[in-house]
């Protein structure tokens, strides 16, 4: 197939390109997926279907997989980006700094060639954006709505009607929520009680949503609770882009095409040709299509705009939610003498900062306990020796939690991206002072919330720029018709027939996760062009 | 690295930090992670004297767990990856939530042993720059 031309070739795979190539497929459009399409060829094999605890009392191969084939796992580094990748995670990242390369002072992002892209590791969170949150955007909430429906009919988004509700997005589509473990219970049961004197200073708090099941959906399992979330994906329970690639392949209209680092396009009369690097032979092959969509992920789609549209030293904007993470000892839970096994990884509550109320911007941070990470993690960044170390953490990590807060993100002059005449990829990225007292005021103001739910800081860790995986901000849709944006249906501007669906779209970044959002604007923009290619 | 050191090596670290001696498969495993994770580093100076002298190790390890890198605290830390991975130490590295008394009486003796090994340590790291054991 691949030297007919397809109706729409469609870059890459990941959360934005799958949810793209689904309502197209879908409608009988023959697409073709261009991406390198990286897998985990070692992991998936030797990590037993059991839950995490029976595992370290039974399996003694565990060190296979926990530290991995290489000790990939042991690492005595600054908690940046990608220290939250276990060995089994790993092949997100393969191969990426060494294809796709980035030159920078400042901004050390994670970038996948992996079959589902970075989501292939990611921690599920799935908010809608609110109204305001599409603030400075040419589309609003209205015109995304049946869209969240649409990907979360497909992918399956556990959650509730709480607290949170007017923060998190409305959502018909919800499955039941994921039980909180014994940490997350607590906090809640806390706040449950105190909920008018935590609201008072802006704290509001609840499940998370979280595209993890609750109940078998669409084929895949509900969860087991065997707190293995960060080493497998037994039972498909965490949604991954690649499930979606599986069921698209069942499309006779679908063909993936693999080891495709698609490097640029070049537009014609009546198609498109996307040239693309064999990304192990290095041989050049070309594909044909009336359309293109790139979905390659921010950082790589951006690469091909600039490069296909030869702005070369042209600055584009970037924006990326800057991370922090709040260690918590959360002294509800310090005491207790027992714990349940039956847990999930992932996020165990949601906490929203609003001290102004839901139609003001707000701050958004999930709640992690430290159970399936392991101790020799924690203690190789506390300052205690290992002996000591190992007894003091023992009895208390069962009450330590990693707040992990996602600060809004604006483009200003001094976070850009730019491709050079050599094909060097510059990102740059700094905060302002401005823009750091005013994260550092809202953290502060959380941290004293928290104390009131007997939660209590223990250290602040900043993972640096790029930390959060949340890029975006390069080619923004925009009402404006100027080079280098995208209009509201998608199309690149500068362009007839290519179109974006990834983070690279987005004008500004609120605090909150922009996957499901980015999966529903695909979506949105890929159920165009498929109506208008009917 | 001359497999007899990482040895010796491997069973002071886990006698120290488990209280036992390592079997044979963890003691090749220790040997073929300090050939993965450290080929090339020089281990002399304050490693050396920790193998030869094992009463040193939890004195090194609490000065050097307040700062400066050291190449003791990573060949501890990958001791500690593979006893916490290893069935049999379970018992020893897994989560063991307490009781508010066991709790205390716990954090007190470890602080008082941290700060005894802490003095300790920083007197015997001095003692060993003044040797040019570093």
């Amino acid at each position: 197939m691949s030297t007919e031309i397809a109706d729409v070739i469609v870059v890459g795979s990941g959360a934005s390109a799958v949810n793209a190539a689904f309502p197209l497929a879908s409608a009988g459009r023959r697409v073709r997926m261009l991406d390198v399409g990286n897998r985990d060829e070692t992991y998936d094999r030797i990590v037993p279907e059991a839950s995490f605890s029976e595992l370290r009392r039974t399996d003694p191969q565990q060190h296979r997989y926990l530290l991995g084939e290489h000790f990939e796992g042991i690492g005595w580094g600054h908690t940046g980006a990608g220290a939250q990748l276990t060995p089994p995670r790993q092949f997100v990242t393969r191969d990426a700094d060494r294809l796709q390369p980035i030159s920078s002072t400042s901004f050390f992002p994670l970038q996948s060639l992996a079959e589902g892209g970075l989501a292939g590791a990611w921690g599920a969170g799935s908010p809608a954006f609110s109204p305001p949150d599409f603030d400075g955007f040419p589309i609003g909430y209205d015109d995304l709505a049946p869209h969240y429906e649409a990907v979360a009919g497909r992918i399956g988004i556990s959650g509730t009607r709480d607290d949170l509700w007017p923060f998190l997005g409305e959502l018909e589509s919800l499955l039941p929520p994921v039980d909180s473990d014994d940490n997350g219970r607590t906090i809640l049961a806390r706040y449950i009680a105190n909920r008018q004197r935590a609201q008072r200073r802006g704290l509001y708090l609840g499940q998370p949503r979280l595209a993890m099941l609750s109940k078998p959906y669409r084929g895949r399992e509900a969860t087991h609770y065997r707190d293995m979330d960060f080493w497998s994906d037994a039972g498909r329970s965490v949604y991954r882009p690649r499930w979606t690639v599986d069921e698209l392949r069942s499309f006779e209209t679908f063909e993936f095409v693999g080891r495709q680092l698609v490097v640029a396009f070049e537009e014609r009369e009546h198609e498109v040709v996307v040239t693309a690097r064999h990304a192990d032979t290095g041989k050049t092959e070309t594909h044909r299509a009336r359309h293109v969509i790139l979905g390659a992920g921010t950082l790589g789609s951006t690469r091909i705009a600039l490069r296909s549209l030869a702005a070369f030293g042209r600055r584009v904007p970037i924006v990326c939610n800057p991370h922090t993470y709040l260690a918590l000892l959360n002294l509800n839970q310090l005491g207790k003498d027992s714990l349940r096994d039956a847990r999930h990884s992932l996020a165990q509550l949601c906490v929203v900062y609003a001290p102004e109320g839901s139609a003001r911007p707000f701050t958004v941070g999930h709640f992690y306990s430290y159970r399936s990470l392991l101790l020799f993690r924690l203690m190789k960044d506390s300052p205690l020796p290992f002996r000591e170390g190992l007894q003091i953490l023992r009895a208390l990590s069962p009450s330590f939690g990693v707040l992990i807060l996602q600060h809004a993100d604006r483009p200003t002059p001094a976070k850009y991206c730019e491709l050079r005449e050599d094909d060097r990829f510059v990102v740059e990225y700094a905060l302002s002072e401005g823009e750091q007292a005013t994260n550092d005021r809202i953290e502060s103001n959380i941290v004293r919330a928290l104390r009131g739910l007997r939660c209590v800081r223990m250290m602040t860790m900043r993972p640096g720029h790029a930390a959060s995986t949340h890029f975006a901000g390069t080619l923004p849709m925009s009402d404006r018709d100027e080079p280098l944006t995208t209009a509201r249906d998608g199309r690149l501007r500068g362009t007839e027939r290519v179109y974006v669906v990834d983070g690279s779209v987005f004008p500004s970044l609120p605090s909150k996760g922009l996957t499901f959002t980015m999966m529903a604007n695909a979506d949105r923009v890929a159920a165009g062009l498929a109506r208008r290619l009917a | 690295m001359d497999p007899a050191e990482l040895r010796t090596e491997a069973i002071a670290f886990s006698r120290y930090l488990v209280g036992s001696e390592p079997s044979e498969e963890l003691i090749a495993r220790y040997c073929e992670a300090n050939r993965e994770l450290f080929a090339g580093e020089e281990d002399r100076g304050v490693v050396e004297f920790a193998r030869r002298h094992p009463w040193s190790i939890p004195l090194l390890d609490a000065r050097f767990a307040l700062g400066g890198t050291s190449l003791l605290r990573k060949k501890l830390l990958v001791m500690m990856a593979i006893l916490e991975t290893t069935p049999r130490f379970v018992e020893q590295t897994e989560q063991q939530p307490l009781p508010l008394p066991r709790l205390a009486l716990r954090l007190v003796s470890a602080g008082a042993s941290v700060a005894v090994h802490v003095v300790g340590g920083f007197a015997l790291s001095r003692i060993l720059a003044w040797r040019h054991v570093d």
